[in-house]
């Protein structure tokens, strides 16, 4: 019964993964016989400021976007709770259509929302007084600009899923709090948040995966720029993918992410224990 | 009044361009041309890939034209046509390396052809191509595609890869005469010309645009390199101050706007009024004769100035493309054979594509420069053809033939300083990257 999903996952994940490994010991190039230079390429990535500044920037991304989604995604699940059905549905809807437009398009939007002269925040803030700023185009705010796109991308799914917990938490236990004098903030601290703990969890660990790894919004919205202020860990391994005449450093550089963010997200698990459901 | 207009504005931006995505949804890379991907290749014809960078819809349709012709002049190859968006061809390609599909013959950069040929990416073609059509070449080009001896491309064009255009009318408007000669008067300038509707001066805007397209003012402002002449040893000196204060004081006076996702050598935004000056290619002719010919009597050209305010010096470098097959053909002899009917052939072949292209680019053959000089109405279908052939062309320099990470650390030294990193902190970081680069990719002793 196993054989068939173990030989897909050998075949897509194992395999690759295995192969990878190997070829991060070798100068590799698609053109000529590549040569074995053991550690080098990881030595290359790990003496390179340019990597490291990119984990930083990807940690400091998603310190923003992974609360910002959260936060928000929760406040919307409440909100759907209390709304009758064909309203319910309606939210649902909308807040979930961002989740299936292509990141491309979501740059492309907000490229122009962000835009110097003709864009639409800028127009907004000159309403109320304030200089046209460049958003994208400095490199003190570039990175915050992105931030809104990836929460925006994020908070669809995050919300539906916050939902399914929320509505599965039994009725009876807002109702006995309610008839013992529980106030809505009491009963979400001492009854709502306890109870999410494990879909918080999921949505903490999974959203800070995705946050970090992101590269189609730099990508196409600055190309990591402007001064490297947006070159995420995941768009920096690509760049060099296809700038280097040799693949090495990308390949040892993607398999370095890949053992720093297996370690965070470890780290995570530890911190904040999974437990079971205690209303069985 | 004026915020209605610019929300108008920004709203028809959002419509365009959803209007372009619809249209570009349903279209195939290959384009229109009848010789796409997947086409039926007749049984035994040996087929050979091509991909071309995608260009103006003008260049694309010469390709088109010039694939159709030889496959309908002989019935022993079937050359298929692709052509890739410029932005997506680095990860289209690469893919298709890694995958061990990449086409039997591409476009590339002079620029590209030495690193490639270092890494047997391409295929020596001295002796696949013939004698007669190595010797047309000019004898500058032919050296910037031989590498140790061995010819690895065929030069197909040569542009001067920054050009100064000016808008004449704001200039008059301005009260200024005749375009700037010096860095300090471009910087003035730029500045007194900008406005509430129109910035002053369009230059690179990012770090990757800036790296290749200010070759040209690097050698001015320094008189070398950033890297010595045998790769040995990184020269990101001070000499190349003068030039990154000057991004640093455009943009600070808001002279020069912040990056708009517009790359360097598309002249759209020039063309809609946005800009009184423009640095770009050559190329640009081709686009603002065929997009903006309202705009054409009002825009004149000029060399970048330079850093001494010396004419006759070098402020651009001579860019442009050449086909080279790639270093895992199997059919490198066909490929080459096209290649040699296709551009080194017939001056038939190739004349179209220089009329096509408004005579905005040269040719590095000396048959086909003298068929297009021998045409009537050269000057009179590109206005500013004489002043780029007599004043920029012959001043110009070969793209250096370092690997592009070399030029990508000026490129963001460049950037680092417009957006306010002390210029010396930036060239020191740049000095200490080409370093890295030379240990890491061991080029110390590989350079020309």
């Amino acid at each position: 019964m196993l054989a068939p999903a173990l030989v897909l996952l050998g075949i897509f994940v194992l395999w690759p993964l295995v192969y990878a490994w190997y070829v991060s010991f070798f100068n590799w190039s698609f053109y000529t016989e590549s040569t074995f230079v053991g550690l080098r390429n990881f030595r290359l990535v790990l003496a390179d400021p340019v990597f490291w500044a990119s984990i930083g920037r990807g940690l400091r991304f998603s310190v923003i976007v992974v609360p910002g989604i959260m936060i928000l995604a929760f406040a919307f699940a409440n909100l759907v709770k209390t709304m009758g059905s064909r309203m319910a549905t309606w939210l649902k809807v909308s807040i979930y259509i961002p989740t299936v437009i292509s990141g491309v398009i979501a740059s492309i939007v907000f490229v122009l929302i962000y835009e110097y002269r003709q864009g639409l925040l800028n127009w907004l803030i000159s309403l109320v007084g304030f200089e046209n700023q460049p958003w994208l185009g400095s490199a003190s705010t570039a990175l915050l600009a992105l931030t809104a796109p990836a929460i925006w991308l994020g908070l669809g799914l995050a919300s539906l899923i916050m939902l399914a917990g929320l509505l599965d938490i039994p009725e009876s236990y807002f109702e006995s709090a309610e008839l013992d004098g529980a106030k809505w903030w009491q009963r979400t601290v001492f009854i709502t948040i306890p109870l999410m703990r494990n879909i918080g969890l999921y949505l903490l660990v999974t959203s800070f995966v995705a946050t970090i790894q992101q590269y189609e919004l730099p990508l196409i919205m600055t190309q990591g720029g402007p001064t490297q202020s947006t070159l995420l860990p995941n768009l920096h391994i690509f760049l060099r993918f296809t700038n280097d005449v040799t693949v090495g450093y990308s390949i040892a550089a993607a398999l370095l992410l890949f053992v720093v963010l297996g370690g965070l997200s470890a780290v995570i698990f530890r911190v904040i224990n999974s437990e079971k459901a205690v209303d069985g | 009044m004026r915020s209605t207009r610019r929300l108008t504005g920004g709203l028809g931006v959002v419509a365009a361009t959803a209007l372009v995505l619809a249209a570009c949804s349903g279209t195939p890379d290959g384009g229109t041309g009848g010789s796409e991907p997947g086409e039926e290749v007749p049984e035994g014809v040996t087929e050979v890939t091509f991909w071309q960078t995608s260009f103006t819809d003008e260049e694309n349709e010469w390709y088109e034209g010039v694939v159709d012709a030889y496959n309908e002049s002989q019935d022993e190859v079937h050359i298929t046509l692709t052509a890739v968006p410029g932005d997506a061809w680095e990860q289209r390609m690469t893919a298709a390396q890694a995958a061990g599909n990449a086409p039997d013959i591409r476009t590339m950069n002079y620029g590209g052809v030495r690193a490639a040929a270092l890494a047997s990416e391409i295929t020596p073609l001295s002796d696949l191509i013939g004698a007669e059509a190595w010797d047309d070449l000019q004898e500058n080009v032919r050296g910037s595609v031989t590498v140790d001896g061995e010819e690895y491309a065929y030069p197909m064009l040569v542009e001067p890869s920054a050009v100064l255009w000016y808008r004449t009318d704001l200039f008059e408007a301005a009260g200024i005469d005749g375009p700037p000669t010096t860095w300090d008067e471009l910087v003035a300038d730029a500045e007194a010309l900008t406005n509430d509707e129109v910035f002053g001066i369009r230059l690179a805007q990012n770090a990757p645009d800036m790296s290749w397209s200010t070759w040209g003012y690097q050698w001015n402002v320094a008189g070398h390199l950033p890297i010595s002449d045998d790769w040995s040893e990184a020269m990101a000196t001070t000499d190349y101050a003068p030039l990154l204060q000057a991004f640093q004081d455009l943009f600070a006076s808001g002279a020069l706007p912040p990056a708009d996702g517009v790359g360097y050598p598309d002249s759209a935004t020039f063309g809609d009024g946005q800009y009184a000056m423009m640095a770009n290619g050559s190329w640009a002719a081709s686009q603002l004769l065929n997009d903006y010919p309202d705009l054409v009597p009002n825009v004149a050209v000029a060399p970048m100035p330079s850093f001494d305010g010396q004419s006759g010096q070098t402020t651009a470098t001579l860019g442009g493309w050449t086909w080279v097959v790639d270093g895992n053909s199997e059919r490198s002899a066909e490929a080459a054979g096209f290649i040699e009917w296709a551009l080194g052939g017939d001056t038939e072949n190739v004349v179209p594509f220089f009329e096509a292209t408004q005579f905005s680019k040269v040719s590095p053959r000396v048959s086909v420069a003298d068929a297009i000089s021998a045409l009537p109405d050269v000057d009179s279908v590109n206005p500013w053809n004489a002043v780029i052939q007599e004043e920029i062309v012959p001043f110009a320099q070969p793209e250096p033939a370092y690997p592009w990470n070399v030029s990508l650390a000026m490129g963001e030294a460049i950037e680092a300083a417009m957006q306010g990193t002390a210029v010396e902190e930036a060239l020191a970081a740049a000095n200490e990257k080409i370093n890295t680069e030379i240990a890491n990719s061991q080029l110390a002793g590989t350079g020309s």
